[in-house]
């Protein structure tokens, strides 16, 4: 992404890609609404859910989604798709430094917030911002039916 | 695991025409034709076509350079957007109540970690106590980076903003 003086800005694109995937995300059938939080500052995007569409038995569910595209334009990007319903139940795809396994791509969930967080290394078939919001979206209705 | 089935579920909601768009206008460097139909989901040609509808549409550019044609997003389009998400239901006043908030918030991150800049911030995250330290660091220098820009953003729509609001439908 290439700011106005034709320079990379990280703000920039950051804030490019959580503006299309709020934009699509409002696109998904579970999805009641979507917007930019904190209002006014928009470094994340919360999408109120229908859990009974993803296959869940909760009465409300978030989808709280961060995107950094980097510091230089060729860097992969920080990101968290992180779900949590009020049953107590909460998860995450997240791509990030952490310590808890090899690599930044793994999957965390606990059953309520009294428990601790279990870690899961993962893969992902793409980092880019749609494609990937698609195939979480499509993971978390195959984790909530499952359950 | 593969996400296939996310593709499904995308090509079902969105057209081949808005995936083609959803990938070029969030790429971070300029990318050929067949790299963003791969990805969209759409075949080459299909790409193709729709690419150059959106470099008609000023939404693309094409990069110079290189053997086949790359494609990027238009940085007057990718402003534009921006703007128009942040004028939408903000009156003058609101925006500069916004820009308050935003510079006191970064100068809250300043006192708070010693720091002028994210990028200053993310040296001293390199050096923090624990773990948990550094991951809370990185992350507010992320968020920084992101106020940043939208303080451009907002003093931009707060300068302009009679040229701006004028195609902006008035308050009810």
């Amino acid at each position: 992404m290439f700011a106005f003086d034709g320079g990379y800005d990280p703000g920039q694109a950051s804030h490019t890609v959580l503006l299309e995937l709020r934009r699509t995300i409002e696109r998904h059938p579970a999805v009641q609404h979507a917007s930019g939080e904190p209002p006014g500052q928009f470094i994340r995007v919360v999408a109120t859910l229908d859990p009974a569409i993803l296959g869940s038995e909760a009465d409300e569910g978030t989808l709280t989604l961060r995107w950094y595209a980097g510091e230089a334009a060729d860097a992969d990007p920080e990101f968290v798709f992180h779900y949590s319903e009020n049953s107590g139940f909460d998860c995450g795809w997240h791509h990030e430094p952490n310590p808890h396994v090899d690599g930044w791509a793994h999957y965390q969930e606990r059953l309520s917030a009294d428990d601790e967080y279990e870690y899961e290394a993962v893969s992902f078939d793409s980092l880019q911002p749609v494609p990937l919001l698609w195939g979480i979206l499509d993971r978390l209705e195959i984790r909530l039916t499952d359950r | 695991m593969t996400d296939e089935s996310g593709a499904e579920l995308w090509k079902e909601h969105q057209s081949a025409f808005d995936r083609v768009r959803a990938v070029a206008v969030t790429v971070s460097e300029p990318k050929p034709a067949d790299w963003i139909a791969e990805q969209a989901h759409v075949a080459g040609n299909t790409a193709r076509d729709h690419l150059q509808r959106l470099v008609e549409m000023n939404v693309l550019r094409t990069a110079t350079g290189g053997t086949a044609t790359r494609y990027e997003p238009d940085p007057l389009y990718t402003r534009m957007q921006a703007l128009r998400n942040l004028l939408d239901d903000r009156t003058r006043d609101d925006l500069l109540k916004l820009r308050g908030d935003l510079q006191e918030q970064v100068e809250e991150w300043q006192t708070e970690y010693d720091a002028d800049s994210p990028s200053e911030l993310r040296e001293r995250a390199a050096h923090a106590d624990t773990a948990e330290a550094t991951r809370e660091m990185r992350q507010t220098a992320n968020d920084w980076d992101i106020i940043a820009y939208r303080l451009q953003l907002v003093g931009d729509a707060i300068e302009h903003y009679a040229d701006y609001a004028g195609s902006t439908p008035a308050p009810a």
